[in-house]
């Protein structure tokens, strides 16, 4: 029997934390500022709308002015968190697994390995394809919280990614 | 009894149409449960609506229940099932038909149930679960037992020989039988906050299905009446409350003690060569076999009641098992030696050697946080309900947070071996998970902004039952674990099923 059970140097094993992660696409961040700017037309819409109805139906008069700079206020701040958010997503192709990290409020790295992955999937949604860009999803057997997907890869990227991944996958059993 | 030849197409025992017309018939009530009473009574109070008489209420019963029947025979004869080499072949459907087939290898869990009615008229059920689509359950609802057997034996033949050639020689061991003075044990030493919260969850459900009703009771002006508060009647509120306060916890006993009993009634744990059997259950009698290679988490519970009983359950967590069948995968009332060797069996190995560390005192922080929340949530409820009168209950629930949060950080600890990470919880209960280093789907590195600061991580170790997680670590340290793990997952090839 050709068994072995060597001492592991565990300061030897391949660090995540040194890994050159790649960021994505950065045309992405242009998707993320069109649905972010439907969001805040939506929000400041909601102002006038409440002012409009309220004041229609009681006597009370809302400071416009206030509601406003709150509302403005909440944008800035969510479009400048969503800008540092953005440069956090990042991820890598390792030999043995794929890694991704997000997030700048509650920052995560998760990494799945080739040989847990059921299947890998690219989707392109309407804003996506205009462009240029794909969703990676990754699947795993797990919970969906185990579930990778990678958003605002390069098209081009995102296929090769899924080709290799796929070949692995197969590769392995 | 001669041995039956699953290799032809068949049914199952004409018994089965009692059983689908009965599953289909309740179905059918619980649906339209609402509308049966709501209708019921405006008949009675004025005779007939329209043209509707009780009389013609009563044949339109009659007519769907009649149809149901011609369903369910209907469901009975297109129901056929059988086995080719490897492949177990299921045929049905009255006008779509469907045909499904599963590779024995495929095939993760067999269970063979037997419900009240099942059990009245002498037939058990088989279930056949496979890992991954959770449709693709299948039940066959009437056969009788030693048919069911053989069907399960079969099933499992195929994957038993590839690993070892002689399960034939079944050695059976009942390994552990429970007795119902430790079920009662058992049931009274439960944590009855659970079900005191089914209780309330059940009467609130209860009343708001039933609103609509009351509400013509005129219920609720009586309630106002009691509540309306007067000093002289401070004192009396206070018996009130005492009273309505002990009859809760008796209701919640009674409520564990019985659900323990009827769960686990005549609980046996039958030790084969390969597998542990699971039976037990009095109006839903489960047999429940547990393949080692397909258990990816164990959940061992006690608390300090129970551990003076020495009392422990273990739970079984498998891949995909629906809600409703993971919770049967629980042994209830072991003691310690006989943990520790059905955890042996089911864990190969498992050695509890490696260092047992815990998480930073930030742990405390962040529990106690939380409690301030809850406490201010609280404080907040009781001012708006009942104004300053009650807010010297925050003397009691001061010092239950802080031994939430003390009792919390007591019980957190985590052990990574070679092959197993342990990790330890619970605030009331004591709870323990291990689950095997190379079953790990997905391991996740978590950090808040605030946790950057002070370099603090938590991984988050996903498994195809479920994720656990080891809370607030050295960020180092952290790192440290997320290498090692994804190291052992990936140098070993093995599979995680």
């Amino acid at each position: 029997m050709n068994f072995t059970n060597l001492q592991i140097e565990t300061d030897s094993l391949p660090k995540v934390e040194d890994l050159d992660l790649k960021p994505i696409s950065k045309s992405y961040f242009k998707i993320i500022i069109l649905n972010q700017l439907a969001l805040y037309a939506i929000l400041i819409g909601l102002v006038f709308g409440i002012r409009y109805f309220i004041e229609k139906e009681e006597e009370v008069q809302l400071n416009l002015g206030y509601m406003l700079a709150i509302v403005l206020g909440f944008c800035v701040v969510n479009f400048f968190i969503s800008f540092l958010a953005f440069k956090k997503r990042k991820y890598a192709i390792r030999e043995h697994d794929v890694v991704y990290s997000k997030g700048l409020i509650i920052h995560s790295v998760t990494t799945v390995p080739m040989s847990r992955i059921q299947h890998v999937e690219e989707s392109r949604s309407w804003l996506a394809r205009h462009f240029g860009l794909a969703t990676l999803k990754i699947f795993t057997a797990g919970e969906s919280g185990s579930d990778l997907s990678i958003k605002g890869l390069p098209h081009l990227e995102a296929k090769q990614i899924k080709e290799i991944i796929s070949n692995k996958v197969n590769g392995n059993n | 009894m001669e041995t039956t030849d699953f290799s032809q197409p068949q049914r199952q025992s004409s018994k089965g149409i009692i059983i689908i017309f009965a599953f289909n018939a309740v179905t059918f009530f619980k649906k339209f449960f609402v509308l049966f009473i709501a209708f019921g009574i405006s008949i009675l109070k004025s005779k007939s609506i329209g043209n509707v008489t009780p009389t013609m209420m009563f044949l339109a019963l009659i007519a769907v229940l009649l149809i149901i029947l011609v369903i369910a025979i209907l469901k009975y004869l297109n129901f056929k099932f059988h086995l080719s080499n490897d492949d177990f072949h299921l045929a049905t459907g009255i006008i779509n038909k469907d045909n499904t087939i599963i590779p024995k290898s495929k095939i993760q869990n067999v269970y063979i149930k037997q419900n009240f009615l099942q059990q009245v008229i002498d037939v058990v059920s088989v279930k056949i679960e496979t890992a991954g689509d959770k449709k693709s359950e299948i039940e066959i609802s009437a056969l009788d037992k030693p048919t069911a057997l053989l069907l399960k034996k079969k099933l499992f033949h195929k994957s038993t020989v590839e690993n070892t050639q002689i399960e034939d020689i079944e050695e059976k061991n009942i390994f552990f039988k429970v007795t119902p003075k430790r079920l009662l044990l058992e049931g009274l030493s439960e944590n009855h906050f659970k079900s005191f919260l089914i209780i309330f969850a059940f009467v609130f459900g209860l009343y708001s299905e039933f609103e609509q009703y009351l509400e013509t009771l005129r219920v609720e002006d009586h309630i106002a009446d009691l509540v309306r508060l007067d000093d002289d009647t401070f004192f009396n509120l206070l018996v009130t409350n005492l009273v309505i306060i002990i009859a809760v916890v008796f209701i919640s006993f009674l409520f564990s003690v019985v659900k323990t009993f009827i769960i686990n009634f005549n609980l046996e744990v039958v030790e084969h060569q390969k597998t542990v059997e699971i039976n037990k259950g009095l109006f839903n009698k489960i047999s429940l076999s547990l393949t080692p290679s397909r258990i990816q988490n164990l959940v061992i519970t006690t608390n300090r009641v129970k551990q003076y009983f020495n009392l422990h359950s273990l739970s079984v967590k498998q891949a995909m098992v629906n809600a409703k069948q993971q919770k049967n995968f629980k042994i209830v009332a072991l003691e310690k030696e006989q943990l520790n060797y059905l955890t042996d069996k089911l864990l190969t190995n498992y050695s509890n050697n490696g260092e047992t560390e815990k998480p930073r005192p930030y742990f405390m922080r962040i529990s106690a946080m939380k409690m301030l929340f809850f406490l201010l949530v609280i404080n907040g409820m009781l001012l708006g309900l009942f104004g300053m009168e009650l807010l010297w209950m925050n003397i009691l629930f001061v010092p239950l947070a802080m031994l939430y949060v003390y009792y919390a950080y007591k019980k957190a600890y985590y052990r990574i071996s070679d092959d197993f990470v342990t990790i330890g919880s619970g605030v009331i209960d004591t709870t323990t998970n291990i689950l095997e280093i190379h079953k790990i789907q997905a391991v996740k590195l978590k950090q808040t902004i605030f946790q950057k600061r002070i370099q603090i991580t938590s991984v988050v170790i996903y498994t195809a039952s479920k994720s656990v997680m080891i809370p607030y670590i050295n960020e180092k340290r952290a790192c440290k674990i997320y290498n090692f793990l994804l190291y052992k997952v990936e140098s070993q090839e093995r599979d995680w099923m």
